[in-house]
């Protein structure tokens, strides 16, 4: 029985081929595709038509709620649970209540921004198709790989063997799923 | 790395025309300080000249110690995406020399009619219900730095180290353009690692004598901290307005890329907390502490002695929100760093509360018969426009005569090829 395929892989040489194809794959409209590259390329992500990390949603999110979890806690237990006068000063003020929200905003945002890059990548991930490839190790070392999944809707088995082809690609296989 | 200087110098437009405003920069600065001056003549108005123009001149002095902390910065951590953007700090750092001789008339006026800029320098004058400057134990047990003699050598030094620092950090760069001799980078590298040491000392003891001591009771650790986030924040102000202006004119297209703008807008964030973190950290102390000997300078700005609260008060509601809340929520955003106009609108914004955080710490020094601060809302906002209009005329003026002198960019720095392909 042949197994399912997860996509199309392809060998690239040099940094600058697979930014080339990169370009290529990306204006051919696929969605559901990787580079998988043994160092970061600056301008990958351009070339591959990423957009930006949304994870400073997550982040600003956080830091809303340290702020307000912190204000909320000292106002609670200053003001209302156990009000006590303290060198003359009014139960609740913003001002000595700051610190304290501050460091929370500075905690939440962090936690927010760690589990926000978890979240958005899917992590933790025991398992991926590609892990399975024997090049996977060239990969880590000095070869640029051009994966496409078999899920994006414009995949269609031959047409992207072509332009995996056209765009420079090597020794172009399938992924088993 | 040699291999993209060797490009860069070769295939840009280093060479650049010189703009043609310099000399009406002059004549508005001139046209400035006339108008400024001609507020002389109404009666009872020295000490409002004085101060405003001390306002004018704070402003201007620190965004010029402000570049040549970031270009001494710039050195000590062998930066690489600024180079383009020193440059341009380094044309600025010509002003200080005028600076300094613009500072001379506070000098000769309190050597003329001691007191008539700052109180403590003339020892019979009266202080409200409290006898005289000479009889003050606070002034008395201050007196040894609190002088004429002492504030004359000491303008004059500050002047002097920032005059002898820019002249060398500018002479090396501009040199490095013909020759491409290495050794001017290791030698700005002393430079700013000595000079930075120096003109923090410096900065501090400027915003001491010259803003801080117009109400010698006060006690604040935080006072030259505080000016220094002004200087950062109204330097790096001031660079993104150049940078955004020399690529309009066209020079810096095809050099100037996302990054450098991402960059430049991270560190004018990160100074809008800093900013909001020491002075917070000012009033916090002053606020918990409670004692009489420091709340007063707050209190002077916020009520009056009838108890009703006074237009500083709003002016300190205007510095929060305004000089930290809203850029820190505006500058979050990455497009509102990269957007040319968007980053364009807040570093005004920012320019112009520095401007208001500089008369919110001088200009309620100019009291009234119940020795309440007079109000913010007054004529006296004529005086420090006139002022910073005329001061910064000349500070333009120099900056642009500077810059038709040398190559735009540092084409032979060796950093300039990283530079020119600056990337996150």
């Amino acid at each position: 029985m042949a197994a399912q395929s997860y996509g199309l892989v392809a060998t690239f040489d040099s940094a600058p081929a697979i930014y080339e194809a990169a370009k290529k794959v990306r204006d051919a409209g696929y969605k559901h595709w990787d580079c998988i590259t043994p160092f970061p390329i600056h301008g990958l992500d351009g070339a591959m038509g990423l957009k930006r990390s949304i994870v400073p949603r997550f982040s600003l999110v956080g830091g809303l709620c340290g702020f307000s979890v912190g204000m909320g806690l000292i106002y609670f237990t200053s003001a209302i649970d156990y009000p006590l006068i303290v060198g003359g000063k009014p139960f609740f003020s913003p001002l000595y209540a700051f610190p304290v929200a501050y460091e929370l905003t500075i905690l939440f945002t962090a936690f927010a921004t760690i589990f926000g890059m978890f979240f958005t990548n899917r992590l933790p991930m025991h398992y991926h198709p590609v892990l399975k490839l024997d090049r996977i190790a060239d990969a880590q070392d000095d070869k640029f790989l051009i994966v496409i999944e078999s899920r994006d809707p414009k995949f269609n088995a031959a047409h992207t063997q072509a332009l995996l082809e056209a765009a420079g690609g090597k020794a172009i296989a399938e992924i088993e799923a | 790395m040699s291999t993209h200087a060797a490009t860069a110098s070769s295939s840009l437009p280093a060479e650049t025309a010189a703009p043609a405003g310099a000399s009406k920069a002059l004549v508005v600065g001139i046209v400035g300080i006339l108008l400024t001056a001609a507020g002389l003549f109404v009666p009872g108005n020295g000490k409002v000249i004085a101060l405003t123009w001390l306002v004018g001149l704070s402003f201007w002095v620190a965004i010029a110690i402000g570049m040549l902390l970031l270009v001494m910065i710039h050195h000590i951590f062998d930066a690489s995406w600024s180079v383009v953007l020193r440059r341009q700090f380094e044309h600025g750092l010509s002003a200080f020399k005028w600076l300094g001789l613009l500072f001379v008339p506070l000098l000769v006026a309190t050597w003329v009619k001691p007191g008539s800029v700052w109180k403590w320098t003339n020892l019979d004058y009266q202080l409200h219900g409290h006898g005289t400057v000479g009889e003050d134990i606070l002034y008395v047990k201050k007196a040894a730095f609190l002088n004429p003699t002492m504030l004359t050598v000491m303008t004059v030094a500050f002047f002097g180290l920032w005059m002898f620092l820019s002249a060398r950090l500018r002479k090396a760069s501009f040199t490095q353009d013909t020759d491409g001799d290495i050794k001017w980078t290791f030698h700005n590298r002393v430079t700013a690692a000595a000079g930075l040491f120096f003109t923090a000392l410096t900065l501090t003891a400027a915003s001491i004598y010259w803003i801080k001591s117009l109400e010698y009771h006060w006690f604040s650790t935080m006072y030259g901290v505080w000016f220094f986030a002004n200087c950062a924040r109204g330097a790096l102000a001031i660079g993104v307005l150049v940078l955004l202006w020399l690529y309009a004119r066209g020079d810096l297209k095809g050099i100037l890329n996302t990054n450098h703008m991402h960059s430049v807008g991270q560190l004018v964030f990160a100074f809008t907390v800093f900013w909001a973190y020491i002075s917070f950290s000012q009033y916090f102390l002053i606020w918990g502490a409670n004692i009489p000997e420091e709340t007063f300078w707050y209190n002077l700005r916020e009520i009056n002695a009838d108890g009703f609260a006074n237009q500083w008060k709003w002016v300190g509601m205007a510095l929060l929100f305004g000089h930290f809340l809203f850029p820190f929520l505006y500058l979050l955003s990455y497009k509102n760093k990269i957007i040319h106009s968007r980053i364009k609108f807040i570093v005004i914004c920012i320019l112009a509360t520095i401007l208001l955080d500089m008369c919110y710490n001088i200009l309620p020094a100019l009291k009234d018969a119940h020795g309440d601060a007079k109000p913010f809302l007054s004529l006296n906002l004529l005086w420090v426009a006139t002022s910073v209009i005329g001061i910064g005329g000349v500070c333009v003026w120099s900056y642009l005569r500077s810059f038709a002198t040398t190559k735009l960019i540092p084409i032979r720095d060796p950093r300039i090829g990283e530079c020119l392909t600056h990337h996150e």
